[in-house]
């Protein structure tokens, strides 16, 4: 297992050079010049030409990318350029609230969506089981805006069971008071197309001759589903919550706005309409980076949940 | 007395004491932003949020009455308004001795006093390149020897702050000499404005790249808590010397006054221990925090829930049974499409540049066509009003009486006058073709973030395609907009100015030939206009400076560099608990004015 994984981390590199030349095409692309943004109102070619010249945006390309490079590998973005504060401590501050957010609500999500999918795999064909997927289907055609304002109008205008918006200082105040109904609403709006996809997978594992099997031989309904397809179906539910994982460190942009919640969401659109590279060079090659590495564990962990899986 | 009655006698004896020794609960006003700041250094920020946070925390040497209209210059840390000296070109002032910053760990536990010499580094930093402040131009080409300093800083790659300059003088303790290249009788709102105000040296090479985070100003309220983009906590600042309302401007006819008068008058100023700001980029959670009575105020009501707030132009009954009250605001501001009057446009033969007879109709028409009262009644609900020159209401040198029917929506006269000069539809397609026979498509650029730009967009593609002129609209970032119109890279697009000081001049400059590449976006350049703006900058305000105001508005409608569009009208809500609101056209911020009743607060929140 060790050569596999020293193999996947130099496969890394090659990738992540990949991810700093398509960022920085992208940017100089279609980025936008940011001097003329920092500029202010009324600006002179000169003091256009010297904000550009102390961002470095006047370098050659190559010149450019070279610092990126080194960026990249020293773990230093410098400052941002709207906002002068150091891109590290950007970082820093705004993970905290996002994860506040998101990791309960992967927590919850995924814990809720695996129980009711096995429930509603339990009593295919039946009526409760059609009436679910009916809802399901009719809850993911709804926008996740319209979600937003209608729970956030309901909930914390006219019920006035949570504070519309807010943040403070404290995480326990945090997730007791601010973080509940946007947990909610995220967990509400994910719900839905979890439980039909893991349905599928509970599905899938029921229909094995396995589990025929094993009812043949009359081991316990509870103990087939819990023990046998539960497990089996672990490996493709593993493989959702791995492509759902990195944007947990990302958060959701709408429910930071929506919100006020100062996570990273907000800051890396915010950092796009202001042309601040640093930030979003930062934050892009830290989701590559973290995207890159939950791969590599899951794979691992493949292996803990079936036996069967072997590294080559 | 039996045991019980001594008992009861002894609690209300120590319940009168505890209340005589409680002390009063600290006035806390919550607010909120609708755009995220960028951080607090005066002389680093351009964005309206950060500056007016910065209101409260710092002080220049002039600011403007809080209830004179239209906006009064006074002094603030001067003692007096200045008398221009050397025909406009020299301004002195003295600083009123014992004004205090502040606290802050880099005066190492000393009171710091103001002094001159602050002015004097606060200035030469909009300067220091290394600063890259959006307000440089405000000193530039003005102070004496200033210009000269940035030229040697930007050689050696430092900035000499200790380098004297004739433009700055600093006589005394307490007296700095401003001397200008040129005379400018408005050089006094540039010292009014809210980044020009005095820092302390000792503060920014303490904090160095972190000044944005910093702010040690000798102002009412200091930085208490910052999560920035979320929160900004201010507190009373304990050095500060507090003030009183200035009653001499009030117009007590106006409801506003009044009740700001009643309020404050006698008081000592600031009246609230603690500001909290959230900041709320989106319109409905700062509505619902508002209606949730989570916030005091709610500047400029969000426009998607005008017709739930103010149903047919007045305040909703249910609001008004709470008390909440609405101040309508008329933005000192003007929304205008800019034609780009120059020969050429994204490197082609520019088909609405120029000055002869035929372009300027072609321009003219296009003003005619434009829809400007679906704009006011559809788009922005009744809230704006529209413009009839660049100069908005509430500054000096707005004239009420100046009307003119170039400006109005006339597609019969705008048709017409496409006939006449040769636009017109010559191969059948339904589109005018130039007056030599060549296609006719105009390019038309809009900000692509946002509903109101695309719905302007569309309206104008819209307007146009009425009269036969065939518009090709492009959604563009907003750093590429910003780009394309100083460097003539479109032929019309969308455009705004919000005043910088209360003078018809910040608006008029606009238009001025030498400002081409900076703020003139058209890259109008008429000799004539030129003149005459060259001669109102010269002479301080009179009737004879308003009859050159004129004249150049009668060019720019004549010659139609822009399609004026309209002054913005805001609706700020204020719940009754909120005493002596007023919201001033320039200063941003109100909070260091404002009294909350905490009691009544309470019984509204129960």
């Amino acid at each position: 297992m060790t050569a596999y994984v020293i193999r996947r981390i130099w496969q890394m590199i090659p990738t992540i050079f990949g991810v700093i030349l398509l960022i920085f095409l992208l940017f100089n692309w279609v980025g936008g010049d940011p001097a003329q943004v920092l500029a202010g109102k009324i600006s002179n070619p000169d003091q256009i030409a010297n904000i550009r010249r102390q961002l470095g945006v006047d370098q050659p390309y190559w010149y450019q990318l070279w610092v990126f490079v080194k960026q990249v590998f020293t773990f230093d973005f410098g400052r941002s350029w709207s906002t002068n504060e150091e891109v590290s401590h950007i970082l820093l501050t705004r993970v905290g609230p996002t994860l506040t957010i998101m990791v309960p609500v992967l927590v919850i999500e995924t814990s809720l969506a695996v129980l009711l999918a096995i429930g509603v795999a339990y009593v295919r064909g039946t009526l409760k089981d059609r009436s679910i997927m009916i809802v399901c289907t009719v809850a993911m055609s709804i926008s996740f805006l319209v979600y937003i304002i209608v729970f956030q109008w309901l909930f914390g205008f006219i019920l006035g069971w949570f504070p519309v918006q807010g943040w403070s200082e404290s995480f326990w105040k945090n997730l007791g008071t601010y973080a509940p109904l946007p947990i909610m609403l995220a967990v509400f709006v994910g719900l839905a197309p979890e439980l039909r996809l893991y349905r599928s997978f509970f599905l899938d594992e029921i229909n094995q001759d396995y589990v025929r099997t094993a009812r043949a031989k009359g081991v316990p309904e509870k103990r087939v589903m819990m023990k046998h397809v539960l497990r089996n179906a672990m490996i493709p539910i593993l493989t959702n919550v791995a492509i759902y994982l990195p944007g947990v460190f990302v958060g959701s942009f709408l429910l930071e706005v929506f919100f006020s919640i100062p996570g990273l969401g907000r800051e890396v659109v915010t950092a796009v309409n202001r042309s601040d590279f640093p930030v979003i060079k930062a934050v892009t090659v830290y989701l590559a980076v973290i995207t890159m590495v939950i791969n590599l564990l899951v794979d691992v962990m493949y292996k803990f949940v079936d036996p069967r899986v072997s590294f080559k | 007395m039996d045991i019980r009655r001594l008992f009861a006698c002894l609690c209300l004896f120590l319940a009168a004491l505890a209340a005589a020794g409680a002390e009063p609960p600290k006035k806390v006003l919550r607010v909120s932003l609708r755009a995220a700041e960028t951080g607090f250094d005066p002389q680093r920020i351009d964005d309206r949020y950060s500056n007016g946070v910065d209101e409260n925390m710092f002080e220049g040497l002039l600011t403007y009455d809080y209830l004179a209209r239209p906006a009064k210059l006074v002094p603030l840390v001067a003692e007096s308004i200045p008398e221009p000296e050397e025909g406009g070109r020299r301004y002195t002032f003295r600083i009123k001795p014992g004004i205090y910053y502040a606290p802050d760990p880099a005066f190492k536990g000393r009171k710091r006093e103001l002094v001159a010499q602050d002015f004097e580094y606060a200035i030469k930093r909009f300067r220091d390149p290394k600063n890259r402040s959006p307000y440089a131009w405000l000193f530039e080409n003005k102070l004496v020897g200033l210009d000269r300093l940035e030229e040697r800083a930007k050689k050696t790659g430092t900035f000499d702050y200790d380098a004297k300059i004739p433009g700055i003088e600093v006589r005394d303790r307490y007296t700095v000499s401003f001397l200008l290249k040129d005379p400018d009788f408005n050089f006094l709102y540039v010292l009014a404005m809210p980044n020009v105000v005095p820092v302390a040296r000792e503060v920014v090479e303490m904090y160095g790249e972190d000044t944005m985070g910093h702010p040690v100003g000798t102002g009412p309220y200091m930085l208490a808590e910052w999560v920035r983009r979320s929160k900004i906590v201010l507190e009373r600042n304990p050095n500060f010397r507090g003030f009183e309302l200035d009653t001499r401007y009030a117009d007590m006819s106006d409801e506003w006054d009044r009740a700001a008068v009643d309020a404050l008058a006698g008081k000592r100023l600031p009246l609230i221990d603690r500001i909290e700001v959230s900041i709320m980029e989106d319109e409905q959670p700062r509505f619902l925090a508002f209606m949730n009575k989570e916030h005091d105020v709610l500047d400029e009501t969000p426009f998607g829930f005008l017709d739930q707030v103010l149903p047919n132009g007045k305040l909703a009954p249910k609001l008004a049974k709470q008390g909440m009250k609405v101040f309508r605001e008329e933005q000192p501001e003007f929304t205008y499409t800019a034609f780009n009057v120059e020969d050429k446009a994204e490197g082609r033969p520019n088909p609405i540049g120029g000055y002869t007879p035929d372009r300027v109709a072609l321009r003219r028409a296009m003003t005619l066509a434009y829809d400007i009262d679906a704009e006011i009644g559809i788009l922005r609900k009744g809230q704006a009003i529209a413009a009839q020159s660049p100069v908005p209401p509430g500054v000096v040198g707005y004239d009420p009486g100046f009307h003119s029917a170039a400006n109005q929506h006339d597609p019969a006269r705008a048709k017409a006058l496409l006939d006449m000069f040769g636009y017109v539809d010559r191969n059948g397609d339904g589109w005018r073709e130039q007056p030599d026979g060549s296609p006719l498509v105009i390019g038309y650029k809009f900000y692509a973030m946002g509903q109101e730009y695309r719905q302007l967009a569309e309206l104008w593609v819209k307007s146009m395609a009425d009269v036969g002129i065939h518009v090709d609209a492009s959604a563009v970032q907003f750093a590429d907009l910003l780009k394309d119109k100083k460097v003539a890279n479109y032929e019309t697009a969308q455009s705004a100015w919000i005043a910088d000081y209360p003078d018809a001049q910040n608006f008029l400059q606009l238009f001025y030939g030498p400002n081409t590449g900076q703020s003139n976006e058209p890259g109008f350049k008429l000799a004539q206009y030129d003149r005459l703006y060259e001669k109102s900058v010269a002479i301080p305000d009179s009737p004879q400076r308003d009859r050159l105001y004129r004249e150049m508005d009668r060019l720019i409608l004549a010659y139609a560099p822009v399609r004026l569009g309209v002054h913005r009208v805001f609706n700020h809500l204020i719940y009754p608990w909120v005493k002596g609101y007023k919201k001033h056209p320039i200063l941003y911020t109100n909070w260091k004015y404002l009294d909350i009743d905490v009691a009544e607060r309470q019984a509204a929140m129960k």
